[in-house]
């Protein structure tokens, strides 16, 4: 385990058993209401891990670094800013997801649009958010998105 | 049976991704255990980022008076406004779409368009538990570089958003004759308000409703208490104020 995780998880007990003195009863209650919502996801974060696995098995190194690497960054972003906005799986298992095709050759920059898009644009979850919000307000919030996610992967570009 | 099948209906992309295993094995076993060995050691990092994310989540939800932010929200306005609803948002859990009931009552409650994109986005991008999870796969500089510009970026899009849409622009609040409202695209099923109250809510083919023959006279104190436990603030009570 690196530094950073072991300080992260150092803290995080230390907070949690903060709390746990505090305030028992409500610490508890988060404590199952987390479980439960972690819960309905493992079976999903398992199933997408071991299509990791399959991904890197099948599609070597060279390819990934081929079609997402910096030989093309302008399509390989804008196709990676698309695919993220219109598939729908947890941030939770997407930082392993980008973090294994960035180890295998993957530009940052891709990456970087694939992650944001991910979870701030939602083609799926438009039609809800139209009834609630409206129209106007739901087409401006997902389309600056998509081109904020772009901006943010050239920053990233940038400064990485 | 029926429980199978449900397992299945719930876990269907571990179902597909176990059968294509199965078929590799089949096929080529040597593919098999090397995509196996790969997925083992991505399972084993995240299984140690899983209790941090757990921890810090039971930490956030014990600690930070969330209700509190959303009572005085409406009053705020201008950079206060804003970094309020930056911290509700990044403090939260869920998909984005959890952050539309939310966000509809601040609207109610008045606040502005710009805060409310702020929380969306930040409830999206920014959550303060997954950090730790994107700085154990990608780097703790990415990490660091790609929250800067995302905050950036969220507050000059809140600032567009709010110039270009107008509350006139929204969609009127519906109109229902009764006073509790179960908002079923967003029922996830979990059955605690029907285990609090089991004389007002119900399941019905996994999704919580309000009982037909529901008492007219609910305690409101117990009815704001489902209100709050309801993990994606599905319910909306529209009783009278203390």
């Amino acid at each position: 385990m690196d530094i950073f995780t072991l300080g992260f998880l150092i803290v995080s007990v230390i907070l949690a058993t903060i709390a746990l003195i505090r305030d028992r009863q409500k610490t508890v209650a988060a404590m199952r209401k987390s479980k439960g919502m972690m819960g309905n996801m493992l079976g999903e974060i398992i199933a997408i891990i071991f299509l990791i696995g399959l991904v890197l098995t099948f599609i070597p190194p060279a390819t990934i670094s081929d079609v997402l690497g910096s030989s093309n960054v302008q399509l390989s972003t804008v196709l990676a800013a698309l695919a993220g906005s219109i598939t729908l799986i947890p941030a939770f298992v997407a930082f392993p997801l980008v973090g294994s095709l960035v180890d295998a050759g993957a530009s940052i920059i891709p990456s970087v649009a694939f992650l944001t898009t991910l979870t701030m644009v939602g083609v799926v979850t438009f039609p809800l958010e139209k009834k609630e919000f409206g129209l106007k307000f739901a087409v401006s919030r997902n389309l600056l998105s998509f081109v904020f996610a772009l901006l943010i992967a050239l920053g990233m570009g940038v400064i990485l | 049976m029926t429980t199978v099948g449900n397992l299945i209906k719930k876990n269907k992309l571990m179902v597909i991704v176990a059968l294509i295993y199965l078929a590799l094995l089949a096929v080529s076993p040597d593919k098999a255990t090397s995509s196996f060995n790969n997925s083992i050691y991505y399972l084993k990092e995240m299984l140690q980022v899983l209790p941090i994310i757990f921890l810090l989540t039971v930490v956030i939800e014990a600690w930070i008076p969330k209700e509190l932010i959303i009572r005085h929200f409406g009053e705020k306005s201008g950079w206060m406004g804003n970094l309020l609803s930056l911290l509700l948002g990044s403090l939260s859990a869920g998909p984005i779409y959890a952050a539309f009931p939310i966000s509809k009552a601040l609207l109610g409650k008045g606040a502005s368009i710009s805060n409310v994109v702020i929380i969306l986005s930040a409830w999206a991008v920014i959550k303060f538990p997954m950090l730790a999870n994107e700085a154990k796969f990608l780097g703790v500089e990415f990490m660091a570089a790609r929250w800067v510009l995302t905050v950036l970026a969220i507050l000059l899009m809140a600032w567009l958003v709010g110039k270009f849409v107008k509350k006139s622009d929204l969609p009127a609040p519906e109109k229902t004759d009764s006073l509790v409202v179960i908002r079923q695209d967003y029922c996830i099923g979990c059955g605690i308000c029907a285990k609090m109250m089991p004389m007002v809510y119900e399941m019905q083919e996994n999704k919580a409703v309000v009982r037909a023959d529901a008492p007219t006279l609910m305690p409101p104190e117990k009815i704001r208490q489902t209100v709050q436990k309801c993990p994606t603030k599905a319910i909306t009570y529209t009783g009278k104020e203390k």
